[in-house]
């Protein structure tokens, strides 16, 4: 069994002051094996939160990351999976089913995971799988109203991902599950 | 007896073991006497194993570690002497007959060993024999020897010394039985401090420090005198006051010994109980003020407050009676304090107004006033001793920095903290740093504690008061440590979401009373603090929205909110940046887009357009380039409020800049792109429905292609057309008929000539899978037979 933490769009200090504590909660040391960020981490103190959590962070470059080093786009391996990650900016129109998917066919992976949008997201489409983790702060966007404070577990064994979303509704944690079989 | 005490250590342990053999043996001797009823030649052997104790020669510690020896032997024959008494043998006889002992030492041991089995037999005597015993150890003046006779003293008598009140089947003449008891012990207690006070004015002044060490070393035994005291349970707090208290203090006083003084004092603290001292502490602080010039009193008065502070915490339901002013009296005994010992130090003086800070916040939390009178009161000593900056890194900015924390700490609410009219004057004092690291404790604990700053008139305060993390400061160093700086400036990013008031108006002024502090950050602050107040203000914007119905006025309000941004961004721009303050702009467009307001079109219009200028003027790295064209399409892709006459030069704009980036690549992408615009993109004449002009797209697409053609690098081209036929296969499959079979045949087989010349490499191949997965997603789209989008007369 593999833990990987997907999470993006974080956007402190820009358009928010911190996590949830809730949320800072759950997310303890020493669990999760992979980081993978879908960008706007924004500055460098987001990124040394997530390495304290695990010290294999991959991260792709957001709209309002001014980290050149972060690449647009990245392919991860995960026991059997491919993991393809992208910020979503780059696509138009943003969150558009059919444009994620010609990055999925150019990047040839199982999984696409993207962000911008501030918008959970998890779905099948074509036999591959998409994730949009949301917002981990639940920032404000001005192409989501209410956007909700959201982040995604995927526990991956062989050639099943078992995907938890977490989302703050209110005071509390709700938590889905959501299965994905390779074909 | 002249031997100097040695302080080779293994000389003294061949010392000490002499010494132990010595006592092993005459002990040996006299529990064989004593087992053979000879009492006499007993007591002759015990006088000889307290002669070891007549030595010079020992360390304080290894005299101890005798001295426990020797009563260990001492209490055999106390026993035996107990069982003789019993059996009827004159007493008084033998407490003479030991007075003949030759030596003194022995002499008294041996006196206060058979006195006190007297009194255990005869509880009459009890009065004369102890004041007799306690008299008669003055003649040991060697204040080593001295302690620890009087320590067997106070050790022996211990089970003797009535402790209650009055006891009534006790009728004597005279005082209580208790006040003998205590007299008994004040007296051992000022006779051991002598001792103890002299042992400094002993010997060479070279050897200061030894004996100061030494002295250390045998505080116990002074002190033990006061646990006795405070063992006794007919002390009231009356008694206490009127005789123990003044007793000790007296000698204490009168002794004037800064060593003395300062042990003493931390022991009345420690030995007595809390409601004892709540009871006497003008007696006891008038005696700090009149402690030796070196006794550093603070440490003395700290203990107290800190005893005080944790009994006011425990007893929460009773707490400090009323009756008592604590606070009253400490800040008066304290400025009293300060004002006699005119040469205490400035930290020091500090230090006690920290403490009683605390004491304030402890037994009185909601009493913020009485935390500012102690402000106010370091305020004016500061004033008084024409203390203007304190220098950094002095103890005196340590111990400033110290005091300001206890508020912001205590509270955990700095509204509370900017409640207090004394802080941001004494703050004032501080050095640079101290100034920022206390503004950096103020944020934390904001954040920590969600606190939000709910008016103008507050964030104002604050701002004010922190402006050292928020403008360059006129004693700032001149080298700053860029990822401090970073982290610092992104810890107040984080603070602009505090500012924050339920009031939409009211907000609104907080937002512009903030921008005018955040905007004389300089070029390098800016770049953390106004994107976020420029969200904070589009979140606004969004609320006054959601209020439509509550507040005609909306309309005009969500328009000089964007004003207002529209000024903020051009202060960023100001920084010699464009790429964040280009962002921002489309933000605000897409915003004003969704929110409908009157003005909505002309506003998301201006801010698309200020940033085009941007990207024209100030962005010149091509990567930089390729990432703004690209976000500017999908903004204007996305924005619904534009009519044809404010959409057409912008997707004009959109085409023109994707067609003049630098490289062809970038180019063949960018203009690609641009077909989304012409297909999804939308006027508001068209009522909801997409522009979806056909001919436009294919333009785009065409256009792509013979750019695409014209680069150099053959997989670049390559990797281009498949990105491409990726394009003509969305539109293809969102209806746009003009994407005919023969134009993707005739794609589909340049690619596939191509990619026969093409160099087997993993650039290639990642080219050739991405073709294969295009190839594949046609097929499953010709075998799904839903009869739409089916590819018909694709060769595969």
């Amino acid at each position: 069994m593999v833990l990987v933490l997907v999470v993006g769009d974080i956007h402190i200090p820009y358009r928010a002051s911190g996590l949830s504590p809730k949320f800072k909660k759950l997310l303890v040391p020493g669990k999760i094996q992979h980081i993978l960020c879908t960008g706007n981490l924004c500055t460098r103190d987001s990124f040394d939160y997530l390495k304290t959590l695990a010290s294999d962070v991959h991260v792709v470059r957001g709209d309002f990351d001014d980290n050149a080093s972060y690449p647009e786009q990245k392919v991860v391996t995960v026991g059997q999976f491919r993991i393809g990650m992208c910020h979503g900016h780059q696509v138009c129109p943003w969150g558009d089913t059919e444009s994620l998917a010609m990055l999925q066919r150019q990047l040839n992976v199982d999984i696409l995971l993207f962000g911008h949008t501030h918008k959970f997201e998890a779905y099948e489409h074509d036999n591959h799988f998409y994730i949009n983790p949301g917002s981990i702060t639940g920032a404000f966007s001005p192409i989501s109203s209410d956007v909700v404070p959201s982040f995604v577990l995927m526990d991956i064994q062989a050639s099943t991902v078992v995907t938890y979303v977490y989302q703050l509704q209110g005071n509390d944690v709700k938590v889905e599950r959501i299965e994905y079989q390779k074909a | 007896m002249a031997e100097k005490n040695v302080e080779n250590t293994e000389e003294q342990e061949r010392l000490l073991d002499e010494a132990l053999q010595v006592v092993k043996m005459e002990s040996f001797h006299m529990k064989r006497e004593l087992d053979k009823n000879k009492l006499m030649d007993g007591l002759k052997h015990a006088s000889d194993l307290l002669k070891e104790l007549r030595t010079s020669a020992l360390t304080p510690k290894n005299y101890y570690e005798l001295y426990m020896a020797v009563c260990d032997e001492l209490r055999h024959l106390q026993s035996h002497l107990s069982d003789e008494f019993q059996k009827g043998r004159v007493v008084s006889d033998l407490y003479e007959l030991v007075q003949y002992a030759g030596n003194i030492i022995p002499r008294l041991y041996l006196l206060v060993t058979v006195g006190v089995v007297y009194i255990k037999n005869k509880p009459e005597a009890r009065e004369a024999i102890l004041k007799d015993l306690v008299e008669m150890c003055r003649g040991v003046q060697h204040p080593l020897r001295g302690l620890f006779l009087r320590n067997y003293l106070l050790q022996c008598t211990k089970n003797v010394l009535p402790d209650h009140a009055i006891d009534e089947s006790e009728k004597q003449e005279g005082p209580p039985a208790l006040q003998h008891s205590i007299d008994f012990i004040l007296l051992n207690f000022a006779e051991m401090n002598k001792l103890w006070v002299r042992m400094q004015h002993l010997g060479h002044s070279r050897e200061r420090e030894k004996r100061e060490r030494e002295r250390q070393e045998l505080r116990i035994l002074v002190g033990t005198n006061l646990v006795r005291l405070s063992q006794l349970e007919g002390v009231d707090v009356n008694s206490y006051r009127k005789i123990v208290l003044n007793g000790v203090l007296e000698q204490v006083v009168n002794c004037k010994d800064a060593i003395a003084q300062e042990y003493l004092m931390e022991c009345i603290i420690q030995v007595f109980p809390d409601e004892f001292h709540l009871q006497t502490l003008r007696s006891f602080l008038k005696a700090c003020a009149d402690m030796h010039p070196r006794v550093n009193v603070k440490n003395t008065i700290i203990a107290l407050i800190d005893r005080l502070a944790q009994f006011a915490a425990r007893e929460e339901d009773s707490g400090i009676p009323s009756e008592i002013m604590l606070f009253d009296i400490f800040s008066e005994q304290i400025a009293n304090i300060i004002d006699t010992r005119s040469g205490m130090l400035l930290e020091d003086v500090v230090s006690l107004q920290t403490a009683l800070v605390k004491l304030a916040f402890k037994c009185y939390p909601n009493r913020v006033d009485y935390v500012d009178r102690v402000l106010e009161a370091t305020m004016d000593l500061f004033g008084k001793r024409n203390m203007d900056s304190v220098p950094n890194g002095s103890a005196l900015s340590s111990e400033l920095y110290n005091l300001l924390e206890v508020p912001i700490k205590s509270y955990n609410n700095i509204l509370t903290v900017l409640q207090l009219q004394c802080f941001a004057p004494l703050y004032e004092h501080l050095d640079y740093e101290s100034r920022k690291r206390i503004g950096v404790q103020m944020l934390v604990n904001a954040l920590e504690h969600h606190t939000l700053l709910p008016s103008a008139e507050q964030v104002n305060s604050l701002l004010m008061l922190v402006s050292p993390l928020i403008q360059d400061q006129a004693d700032q160093p001149t080298d700053i440590d860029m990822d401090d700086f970073s982290e610092e400036q992104g810890l107040i990013g984080q603070f602009i979401h505090q500012l924050y008031s339920e009031e939409p108006d009211q907000q609104y002024q907080i937002l512009n009373k903030a921008r005018t502090h955040f905007e004389k950050g300089g070029n390098k602050r800016m770049i953390f603090t106004l994107p976020a107040i420029v969200f904070s203000a589009y979140k606004l914007a969004v609320r006054y929205k959601e209020l439509s119905d509550e507040d005609e006025r909306w309309e005009k309000k969500c328009n000089r909110i964007f004003e207002m941004c529209r000024a903020v961004i051009n202060t960023l721009c100001q920084a010699e940046i464009a790429e964040l303050p280009l962002r921002l702009f489309i933000q605000g467009a897409l915003c004003a887009s969704e929110l409908q307001f009157e003005n909505h079109e002309s506003v998301a219009y201006e801010f698309i357009s200020q940033a085009f200028s941007l990207y024209e003027e100030d962005i010149t790295d091509s990567r930089a380039q390729l990432a703004a064209v690209m976000l500017l399409i999908s903004a204007v892709e996305r924005c619904r409020c534009f009519s044809e006459d404010s959409h057409a030069p912008l997707r004009t704009q959109c085409a023109h800049a994707a067609s003049r980036l630098l490289k062809k690549p970038d180019q063949s992408r960018a203009v690609a792109h641009v077909a989304h615009l012409f297909w999804s993109g939308q006027i508001t004449e068209g009522d909801g429905e997409p522009m979806h002009d056909m001919r436009r797209v294919l333009e785009c697409l065409k256009k792509a292609i013979r750019i695409a053609s014209q680069c150099m690098e053959s997989a670049v081209q390559l990797q281009l057309y498949v990105e491409i036929l990726n394009k003509y296969m969305y539109f293809y499959e969102h209806g746009c008929t003009g994407v005919t079979m023969e134009l993707l045949n005739q794609l589909i087989k340049k690619i596939r000539e191509e990619l026969q010349d093409i160099e087997g490499n993993e650039e290639s191949s990642m080219i050739k899978v991405h073709f294969e997965n295009a190839l594949e997603h046609i097929r499953n789209h010709q075998q799904s037979g839903d009869g739409q989008y089916s590819y018909e007369g694709i060769t595969l």
